[in-house]
């Protein structure tokens, strides 16, 4: 899955926009993850991360904290955002402090996370990158709606069901950050940011 | 699979927008909701978040193997029975500082089928695999990806036939080849993206190490294939580590 990859939009809407994950793999390190998925969200929360989840139970937006941590189980996958360089950097030192031995991965601009991983003293050992669309173009949406699809990068937001939301806020209904909160309860993962979303369709009804 | 209870639909069309490919449709006449299966790829969103204000959007059993693939690989919260993996059924590079699926000298082909957003028949995906596959690519088997259940020949990746006309929101062909393959690929790849009538999102997996990362970059650079400024950073804090 490279569900947090292909993100879209302008090089500086995605500049505050960092997917975390913690995985740990089947047979290898998979000893004890509910404890060590514990402590690793224990530190994605300190850091500051906006928005997090368990594909299996849904996101802390969605679903109350105490109960995913609750039923957290072996095959359980946490991920998250965090909208600010600082809070990687802080969020790696702390996790490679902890050494819990599971993969952590950070998905965003290269020019954003080799940095902070640089200082926090890290040497990445794989990259997966993004060489973006290719084949039928013409079928995208219009780009800020394709920037903010593709932040659940399951698709499991609906590109007029964002149109819809631009309308709303750009009529007065209902302000970007709820619209932004309504769309990000939709993405199971948690890795959507409502931070960034919010800022998005604001810009649209400024624009309209 | 999803359908509409008919006797209760108000036909208020609340659950249109909601829907990722646009399978809900408003009848003319009756003006209820109906689901075109030619569309929906069974990925339950309408379902799991229970957008209908009456309740009329229901659950019916998926009834053949090919509407079980399509749910499995549509729905992230459903786990693949080949990889026990949720969210379409793989871990590609994430893993990769401890299962070492990628090594120095090869590279990693992470190709999403369909995305983003568009969906996809799985007549596309048939192409993009069997033209990566002619140019070098190794496909991973059914326990590391799902789509390879589908596969006759994993040499090839030639589909089976009653699956082509299936309609996934988005299918991953993963695979590698070794370094000197890449340009081939990447090549095959620039053909074939002419020929389908879908769009798909192409990661490439790399070891972190300089020299690997410099070639990846000249191959780019030789094939007019703009520099990469997104990438997922595996930051190789695993155990055991893969060195």
């Amino acid at each position: 899955m490279t569900h947090s990859l292909h993100r879209f939009g302008s090089i500086e809407s995605q500049r505050n926009d960092f997917v975390w994950f913690i995985y740990q793999s089947k047979g290898i390190n998979d000893v004890d993850f509910e404890e060590k998925a514990r402590r690793a969200i224990t530190i994605a929360e300190k850091c500051g991360s906006e928005n997090w989840g368990d594909v299996k139970l849904g996101c802390k937006l969605k679903c109350p904290v105490n109960e995913i941590v609750t039923n957290l189980s072996r095959q359980s996958r946490i991920r998250g955002v965090f909208t600010k360089r600082e809070q990687v950097v802080e969020f790696l030192k702390e996790m490679k402090k902890a050494d819990l031995g599971l993969s952590v991965i950070i998905s965003g601009l290269l020019d954003e996370v080799l940095p902070s991983c640089e200082e926090a003293e890290l040497t990445p050992h794989t990259i997966n990158y993004s060489l973006g669309v290719w084949g039928k173009k013409d079928l995208l949406p219009e780009e800020d709606v394709l920037a903010v699809t593709s932040m659940c990068g399951h698709h499991m937001i609906a590109a007029n069901l964002i149109r819809k939301k631009m309308e709303e806020v750009k009529k007065g209904r209902k302000s970007a950050e709820k619209a932004a909160e309504e769309l990000a309860v939709l993405c199971p993962c948690g890795i959507f940011n409502q931070v960034r979303a919010a800022r998005i369709l604001q810009e649209a009804a400024v624009k309209a | 699979m999803v359908q509409i209870n008919r006797k209760l639909c108000v036909g208020c069309a609340t659950c249109i927008p909601y829907c990722p490919v646009e399978a809900f449709k408003k009848e003319a006449e009756e003006r209820k909701v109906y689901v075109d299966e030619g569309i929906c790829t069974n990925c339950y969103v309408c379902i799991r978040n229970k957008v209908c204000p009456v309740g009329a959007i229901e659950e019916s059993s998926l009834d053949n193997f090919m509407k079980q693939f399509q749910h499995v690989i549509s729905d992230p919260t459903v786990t693949s029975e080949g990889t026990g993996v949720p969210g379409r059924g793989t871990e590609e590079a994430k893993t990769n500082d401890v299962t070492g699926r990628y090594g120095r000298g090869e590279f990693g082909i992470c190709i999403d089928m369909g995305r983003p957003g568009i969906g996809c028949r799985l007549r596309d995906a048939e192409k993009v695999a069997m033209a990566v596959a002619q140019a070098g690519v190794v496909l991973e088997g059914p326990e590391i990806t799902p789509l390879a259940t589908l596969m006759t020949d994993i040499k090839t990746g030639k589909l089976i036939d009653e699956a082509l006309d299936t309609n996934v929101l988005s299918v991953i062909i993963e695979g590698k080849c070794p370094k000197e393959k890449l340009p081939d690929v990447l090549m095959a790849l620039q053909r074939v993206e002419k020929e389908i009538e879908t769009t798909f999102c192409l990661g490439i997996v790399s070891r972190a190490e300089q020299e690997e990362v410099s070639f990846f970059f000249e191959t780019l650079e030789k094939l007019g294939i703009p520099k990469p400024f997104r990438g997922k950073v595996n930051v190789g804090l695993g155990r055991p580590l893969i060195p």
